[in-house]
């Protein structure tokens, strides 16, 4: 077995695709239509385009836990997902220029340094460096 | 705050309230990061820290999830992949990333990566011709 997807739940997939690609820098890679307008879309990361694949699924649209759920991680500030990065405060610096919100501004904890941000899409995602 | 901030600094109390065992791991990492290709082994990264190599063992252990040994293998193969792809012959990547033996490194890379270095190299020229084609 192997991994090669995660998924990321999102209200709107075509916000999510600009978001994801044209904020943080992901590539499109898979976009295969589905029944009700939904997709198949998969992204993945500009500098390891033969790494995992994330799905943005518009499971909250259909499946209500799934939204409740993303509900309750938004407003508890918990981010689902993390994405390592090679340094935090430059990510940081070039997303609040594009007017990303953070919770969580940098932050170390430990052997690590972690920022949070509000992905517009329901979620939040966690960045980490490794000291 | 949120619940999340509130748990980050409740954890950092309990879990990362020692300084010194901090300074001393990540210093031993950022050492690894710079030295991978020498012959690096616990008694120099012990003595370079001025610390017993059972501590080092344990602390960089309990704070990466790994042994440094385990971390400056994981290193050296990613490393050996860039050169890879960069074109470098199996046997200079093997012992440029600081590696002794050519068939230690190449089935250390396969358990690693799922393929020999011979292999991976192979794909990523084709993948990149197969961009050029279509």
């Amino acid at each position: 077995m192997k991994v090669t997807a995660i998924s990321i739940p999102v209200r709107d997939q075509e916000k999510a695709l600009k978001f994801y690609t044209e904020v943080l820098g992901f590539i499109k890679k898979r976009d295969i239509p589905l029944e009700g307008g939904n997709r198949w879309l998969t992204l993945v990361s500009a500098e390891w385009q033969d790494g995992p694949e994330l799905l943005l699924e518009p499971a909250p649209l259909h499946f209500e836990p799934s939204r409740v759920y993303q509900d309750a991680l938004m407003e508890a500030g918990i981010p689902y997902t993390q994405f390592d990065v090679t340094n935090v405060e430059e990510e940081y610096d070039r997303l609040t220029r594009q007017e990303v919100e953070f919770s969580v501004k940098p932050t170390e904890m430990g052997t690590v340094k972690i920022a949070v941000f509000n992905d517009t899409c329901g979620n939040n995602i966690q960045l980490v460096e490794m000291l | 705050m949120t619940f999340y901030e509130s748990e980050i600094s409740r954890i950092r109390d309990l879990c990362y309230a020692n300084d010194k065992h901090l300074e001393t791991v990540i210093a031993t990492r950022n050492f690894i990061d710079v030295h991978y290709d020498q012959d690096l082994n616990l008694d120099l990264l012990s003595h370079h820290r001025l610390t017993s190599k059972f501590h080092l063992l344990r602390l960089f252990k309990r704070y990466y999830g790994l042994t440094p040994k385990q971390y400056l293998t994981d290193k050296r193969i990613e490393k050996a992949k860039e050169q890879l792809i960069l074109g470098h012959t199996v046997k200079e990547a093997c012992f440029t990333v600081g590696f002794e033996s050519v068939s230690s490194f190449s089935t250390l890379f396969k358990a690693k990566t799922g393929k020999s270095p011979g292999e991976f190299q192979k794909e990523q020229f084709s993948r990149r011709d197969s961009d050029l084609e279509l």
